[in-house]
């Protein structure tokens, strides 16, 4: 995340001009899913391109350093070798945007990428995740301590008690929920804060990323969710350092479905690696 | 802009991210002309119809320029077949109990769900429009339709106790139509009962198909027969005396209107050219397309409004990712027209969108009404209140606010102006196809050898008719114009005779001059009686009631001086005010909401004034006649001009007397004269908003002929007297559903 928001005045009157069309954004995000398909070769090249935005995340409470072992190397080789051979892709340095833990597994995280050789980011949930309900104090602390330990990206969950009484933060990427809330990342939610995204690089100049979290387990949703940001802001955002899926299952629905393409045969479970 | 160029590898595409073709499999469409051996001819009577010796037409890919198949050309012979088959079926149908007609179109609409795929892909194939469109919308709405209508004529027998079926309906569609728009006008006839010939233009596959799947129901396959044939058979089919009814159907919709607010125009243009941009344009088969094409008339027609658009010094905007090569036309953006120039004044073509500002809610409004057209429109603000006053004053069928395009079967659809004035879907969409029970069908009197030119033209000159004996009181003299008695502009009178042939009194005799007057006061009457509350109109009509109460006598004997019986006469006075209270009263239930599926909000059904109504009153009945249409006509708020009875028209006048104390000046406006050649002045006056003309066949003949110049309603009677005093036959419900106009409000919630 090389671009910065190196912020602007805080203006109020931005936040109460906005007005939305809510069943004008529900048709739109019906819309999008089913306009924009891709098939064969271009639906390959865009899995493949998913593949590179997503933040490969555990966020189990008995996570421990051998999964998070587990989930470095699939990150680091998320596609089979064969299979991007076959699409000419194995020589692209194709991973994951990053994984992502929780404070506690950064240094398990950081330990094994090193193992495996590669650069790629750890990101961590921090400032009492999922709820942000804790105190100021504690919650610097544990951000504080994750990047001691090596993580280099922090999802931060912002204090909501806030926000629900007017009082504002601000933010390099924003992210559509925790993935542990009963509703996670949908269309029409996504919509509005991309409209946001867009309307503050129009105002300002800055560019903002976004996240979706939770509940985006097929290559079919991945491409929608392409397909989204290539729509409502464009293709300058579709790269790691301004867009980003957090999931867990995606990846291998995902090698399934570049199994298929190049096989013609549906995998089954043991033909693919876990994670 | 996207040329073809060869296909690229994953490689390349994981750096460009671009989209790829997503092409729809069209074998089901190609392998459904094969079994014609690619040459269609007509569907009738569930047989497919390949008479001999007829002219052919190709079928073509609009985008290829490819070959399809080769549609037979009927011939006025095979119209008249085609109506005696639906003639035929009528009896059959109609006579059905409604819930058997029920059953039938449920299975349609599950036949049309067994072979979607072939239904979608051949449309798009023949019309290049968007497969996603047709897929996505269409399909389903055409389903739709039919299980809505399935369900009403379920309760036909409960809800439209009443009336009848109307026969065959010959419905006429226009070069570029979507199947969708037959769907609106046959699911209505059919279900009510009616039988129908379509007459669709050269090389129009999905109507044959769909009446195919119609007619391998088995039962009933000559009340769907599809004709394929030039425009000019249209007037033969029109002409058929089977044939009762002949519905016309438009183009898909066009271009656009976009008016913005001045303080919003930056920030409104910056986001319709972004999301512009971002459209698609490709072969209409392509699933992941916006955009078709249309063919190359219609590319010619874009490419000639932009250039012309250009030249009058508008801006012009031109984005998305379209193939260069024609038919494809690049979604465009036209803003800065001025008004007066001649871009502003034609109809935008599609894919153009023709931008202007305004800086009032009032100015949009006068902006927006100035306009031949009146089909829908779109109002977007997020203030409710002034949206809402503007979708009350739009003159459109359909409104939507902060939304557009929506349609559901439940919602009439229809338009006023040039836009037409029948209406489709919900109960208004039935009564196009039904008149009440008992009364006669149409006539097919239609004289070859009318001449308009000369119709009404000249006025006959009349001269003094013999000795005045008075009668007492003197009967009223003069055209009641905006509120008071005046002298014609003619200055001269005419002569009416009592029973006896004796000499009555004179009345005024109008022409032109006094009709444009008579307009004129009639739209100054116009928004203040329709910004009364319908209650305060009631009382209006009430108060009126009761001052013909109190004429009673003099009405009467008015009445018997032309040959009226005493008490017929009483009788006749009695039913007249009996009619102005029951108006009154109807005017309090007008519109309700609607609540459809698939649209969280409130649709409301509006019952809207027409305007200025010009009434030819009949000869018969001449006081409850010319009471029962004005009380119709005021209670629905519109402004009237009328021509009373040509044979008995001091009773009207005598009313007259009374409005002028009790109504609002020029909310009615009487005019007396010849009555031919006030009928051609009110036919040819392009400000009245819709005529009734009770009178001779002929007059009919030329009531619908002058009036095409604006498509303004028309209601005649084609010389057949009406039984004024019977509620069905006379002023009944008909009246109701004729006086007024529906609109469609669609308020989509959401927080």
């Amino acid at each position: 995340m090389s671009a910065r928001n190196w912020g602007t005045e805080l203006d109020l009157s931005w936040i109460s001009k906005i007005q939305v069309n809510q069943p004008a954004v529900l048709r739109r995000a019906e819309q999008i899913q089913t306009r924009r398909t891709v098939k064969k070769e271009w639906q390959a090249a865009w899995l493949l391109k998913a593949v590179t935005f997503i933040d490969l995340t555990t966020l189990s409470g008995d996570d421990t350093s051998s999964n998070v072992q587990r989930l470095c190397y699939k990150a680091k080789y998320p596609i089979r070798e064969d299979l991007l051979k076959a699409l000419n892709m194995h020589d692209k340095g194709i991973t994951t945007a990053a994984v992502c833990v929780y404070p506690a597994r950064v240094s398990d995280a950081v330990k094994a990428l090193k193992t495996a050789g590669c650069t790629i980011p750890v990101a961590s949930v921090a400032t009492g995740f999922p709820a942000g309900q804790t105190h100021l104090k504690t919650r610097l602390e544990e951000i504080r301590l994750a990047v001691e330990d090596g993580a280099t990206e922090i999802d931060v969950v912002i204090n909501r008690t806030l926000v629900l009484t007017g009082q504002w933060e601000g933010s390099d990427f924003i992210k559509t929920s925790t993935g542990k809330e009963t509703v996670n990342a949908t269309f029409p939610v996504a919509i509005v804060m991309l409209r946001a995204i867009r309307d503050f690089f129009w105002k300002t100049g800055n560019k903002i990323g976004f996240k979706p979290a939770g509940g985006i387990r097929s290559a079919k949703d991945s491409l929608a969710w392409l397909s989204l940001i290539k729509e409502e802001l464009g293709d300058e955002w579709l790269t790691p350092e301004l867009f980003r899926i957090g999931a867990s299952t995606l990846l291998s629905d995902i090698e399934r479905q570049i199994y298929h393409h190049v096989t013609g045969r549906y995998a089954a479970y043991h033909d693919l690696a876990m994670c | 802009m996207a040329a073809t160029r060869a296909r690229p590898s994953a490689r390349e595409i994981f750096a460009t991210l671009e989209y790829g073709p997503v092409p729809e499999s069209h074998a089901c469409a190609l392998a459904w002309l094969d079994t014609q051996d690619r040459r269609l001819g007509h569907y009738v009577s569930g047989k497919w119809l390949k008479p001999e010796h007829r002219n052919s037409v190709p079928c073509q890919d609009p985008i290829t320029g490819e070959s399809l198949a080769s549609c037979l050309q009927a011939q006025a012979e095979d119209v008249v077949a085609a109506v005696e088959v639906a003639g035929k079926a009528f009896e059959n149908w109609s006579g059905l109990p409604g819930a058997s007609r029920a059953q039938h179109l449920i299975r349609l609409a599950k036949m049309i769900q067994k072979h979607q795929r072939l239904l979608w892909t051949l449309e798009s194939l023949v019309t290049g429009r968007a497969v996603r469109e047709i897929r996505d919308k269409d399909v389903p709405l055409a389903q739709q339709l039919l299980q809505y209508h399935a369900v009403q004529a379920c309760t036909q027998e409960e809800v439209l106790a009443g009336w009848e079926p109307m026969g065959v309906v010959g419905l006429i569609l226009s070069p570029t139509f979507s199947f969708l728009e037959m769907m609106w006008r046959i699911c209505p006839a059919l279900a009510v009962g009616c039988t129908v010939v379509v007459l669709v233009p050269p090389a129009s596959p999905t109507p044959l198909l769909l009446a195919q799947l119609a007619g391998e129901l088995g039962s009933f396959p000559g009340i769907l027969n599809v004709i394929s044939g030039p425009a000019s058979l249209g007037p033969v089919l029109a002409s058929q005396p089977r044939v009762q009814k002949v519905a016309f159907c438009g183009a898909v919709e066009g271009g656009l209107r976009l008016l913005i607010q001045e303080s919003v125009w930056d920030e409104t243009m910056r986001r319709l050219q972004e999301r512009m941009a971002r459209l698609r344009a490709g072969r209409g088969l392509d699933g992941a397309v916006d955009m078709g094409a249309r063919g190359a008339a219609a590319h010619d027609l874009a490419q000639r409004y932009v250039r012309e658009a250009r030249s009058e010094g508008a801006q012009v905007f031109q984005a998305g990712d379209v193939p260069s090569d024609s038919p494809f036309f690049p979604p465009t953006l036209v803003s800065d027209l001025l008004p007066a120039s001649p871009c502003s004044q034609a109809e935008v073509p599609w894919p153009v969108v023709a931008a202007s500002r305004f800086r009032t809610a009032k100015e949009a409004l006068a902006m927006a009404n100035r306009t031949p057209r009146g089909g829908s429109a779109s109002v977007w603000s997020e203030r409710l209140g002034q949206a809402l006053e503007l979708g009350y004053g739009l003159q459109v069928g359909t409104v939507w606010i902060n939304a557009h395009g929506l349609r559901n079967s439940e919602v009439p659809t229809g338009g006023c102006k040039e836009s037409g004035s029948s209406w489709h879907g919900g109960l208004d969409g039935l009564y196009e196809y039904l008149r009440p029970s008992g009364t006669p069908g149409r006539l097919a009197y239609f004289s070859e050898s009318m001449n308009y030119d000369t119709f009404g033209l000249a006025v006959p000159s009349t001269l003094p008719a013999g000795p005045e004996i008075g009668p007492s009181p003197t009967a009223p003299y003069g055209l009641f114009i905006g509120g008071r008695f005046q002298a014609p502009g003619a200055r001269s009178s005419r002569p009416i005779q009592d029973s006896q042939g004796k000499l009555h009194s004179y009345v005024a005799e109008g022409g032109a001059k006094d009709i444009r007057g008579a307009v004129e006061a009639a739209h100054q009457a116009t928004p203040g009686w329709v910004s009364q509350s319908p209650g305060a109109r009631a009382s209006l009509l009430w108060a009126l009631a009761s001052a013909l109460e109190r004429r009673e006598s003099a009405l009467a004997s008015r009445l018997e001086r032309h040959g009226v019986e005493f008490k017929a006469a009483k009788v006749e006075v009695e039913l007249s005010v009996r009619q102005l209270r029951a108006w009154g009263a109807r005017a309090q239930a007008q519109g309700h909401v609607l609540q459809v599926a698939e649209l969280k909000g409130p649709v409301l059904r509006l019952r809207e004034p027409l305007g200025v109504l010009a009434i030819v009153c009949p000869d018969e009945w001449p006081l409850l006649a010319f009471v029962s249409l004005l009380a119709a006509a005021l209670a629905h708020g519109n402004s009237v001009v009328l021509v009373p009875s040509g044979a008995c028209p001091i009773p009207a006048l005598e009313v007259c007397q009374d409005m002028a104390t009790l109504l609002p000046a020029g909310l009615v406006n009487v005019v007396t004269g010849d009555r031919d050649h006030l009928t051609r002045c009110l036919a040819l006056h392009q400000d009245i908003q819709a005529l009734w003309y009770f009178g001779s066949a002929q007059g009919s003949q030329f009531v619908e002929w002058a009036s095409a110049g604006n498509l303004k309603p028309v209601w005649v009677n084609r010389g057949c007297p009406r039984a004024w005093d019977q509620e069905a036959k006379g002023a009944g419900p008909e009246l109701g559903l004729r006086a007024a106009r529906t609109k469609a409000l669609w308020l989509p919630m959401g927080d």
